[in-house]
């Protein structure tokens, strides 16, 4: 008998929780493949390291596009190698629960949860990444109060309200720290002429990105091709160019935050004040975004204990108690 | 003879659609009051700690230790 699975298939990675066993698997939502041969040459972490790396004939890719499916045949794929690695065979077919942003579509809903099927799923549900997040970041959505829940992922930013295990008000942005990391690499290549790869944008982000300034600021070495000779080249990069650069990504997060602020009930915008907004997601994790978000709306904002896997956490709690909470599944009755 | 027995059974069927239909109207409220509590109990912090307390595999695979994925 296999055991349920709950997951959280992001843009940036993928988490599996095991019922009974709790988080078996954290990889980067990426596949290698053979271009010639369409052959699966790596996944997951192995993957990862090869972007932007790889021969001609080998293309690593991430599946999720601000999170939704662009390639259904390569995501069916990717999810049924993780589905093997977790000890899914075609002989054990659990139940899944996926976790997946709220302003999905019904076709890329329909598309998530055949892919799920095709790979060994014997049911797939879905549920809101805002919901389980708030589920995993241990916020009391049983009582009758507000919860705000921040959910910054790789390429969407929602911000829900929910109280009595329920949301109350929502808002989704297609914008995440993926767009983060363009925004860098486009300021790069415009103000200092030199190309990078969207590994090295990335690491300038987790290096000397900010929303707000910060005490501890300093400059960091950025090494790419320059785009006039076609040379190696480096350059010199400030934490204020890096917040100018990702200004309009920020703007439009906190934007979202404050129009569902906006559309919470009254009754409930009271607690806001007393509880504060938690913030989750590896986007949340850019420095400063918390206060530039707190200074904005005048609301206190804290940071989950578990960040980056409240999500699965969430959703794995639902696959524990799969028969009370399976009301919760997108498309069931509220 | 005929229309007493029509009639008969027209107000038979008549008397079932009542009691059928006044009893449908009493009866969903205890299966929804319960899935709602039960939805609500499931989300409450004491059924929440053992899932929270699973964190610990994935600790342990940040560490290099071996998970199920390397199995």
């Amino acid at each position: 008998m296999a055991r349920d699975l709950a997951i959280d298939l992001g843009t940036a990675n993928t988490l599996v929780y095991m019922k009974g066993r709790g988080i078996v698997l954290n990889e980067p939502s990426v596949i290698a493949l053979n271009r010639q041969t369409g052959e699966v040459l790596a996944t997951g972490r192995e993957a990862w390291q090869m972007i932007g790396r790889t021969p001609g004939y080998i293309v690593a890719v991430r599946p999720l596009r601000g999170g939704a499916i662009t390639d259904f045949e390569i995501t069916e794929r990717m999810i049924r190698l993780l589905l093997q690695r977790v000890g899914v065979s075609r002989f054990t077919r659990p139940k899944v629960v996926i976790c997946v942003p709220s302003a999905i579509t019904e076709v890329e809903r329909r598309a998530v949860t055949d892919a799920a099927r095709r790979a060994g799923a014997a049911d797939a549900n879905l549920i809101e990444q805002p919901m389980a997040a708030a589920i995993g970041a241990d916020l009391p959505i049983d009582e009758p109060v507000g919860n705000m829940v921040i959910d910054i992922g790789g390429g969407t930013s929602e911000t829900a309200v929910i109280s009595l295990g329920g949301i109350v008000a929502l808002e989704a942005v297609r914008v995440g720290s993926f767009d983060i990391d363009a925004a860098i690499q486009n300021y790069v290549r415009r103000e200092h002429g030199i190309a990078i790869g969207e590994r090295t944008a990335e690491e300038i982000k987790v290096a000397i990105g900010s929303a707000d300034p910060t005490p501890d600021e300093n400059q960091a070495e950025v090494r790419g091709r320059d785009l006039m000779t076609g040379l190696p080249k480096t350059v010199l990069l400030t934490p204020e160019e890096v917040r100018y650069a990702i200004e309009d990504v920020v703007s439009s997060i906190v934007a979202s935050v404050i129009r569902c602020l906006s559309k919470a009930p009254p009754e409930l915008s009271q607690d806001f004040l007393v509880r504060g907004m938690y913030l989750v997601g590896g986007g949340g994790l850019l420095r400063g975004l918390a206060e530039r978000i707190e200074r904005e709306t005048e609301v206190p904002v804290k940071m989950s204990n578990v960040p980056l896997e409240a999500v699965v956490l969430g959703a794995g709690h639902v696959i524990e108690h799969y028969e009370a909470l399976k009301g919760m599944f997108m498309g069931a009755r509220r | 003879m005929t229309t007493v027995i029509i009639a008969v059974v027209v107000g038979l069927v008549l008397v079932v659609a009542v009691v059928a239909m006044a009893g449908g109207r009493r009866r969903p409220a205890p299966d929804d009051i319960a899935s709602f509590r039960r939805q609500i109990d499931a989300l409450s912090p004491e059924a929440r700690r053992q899932t929270s307390d699973r964190m610990k595999p994935s600790e342990r695979a940040a560490s290099g230790d071996d998970g199920v994925d390397d199995t």
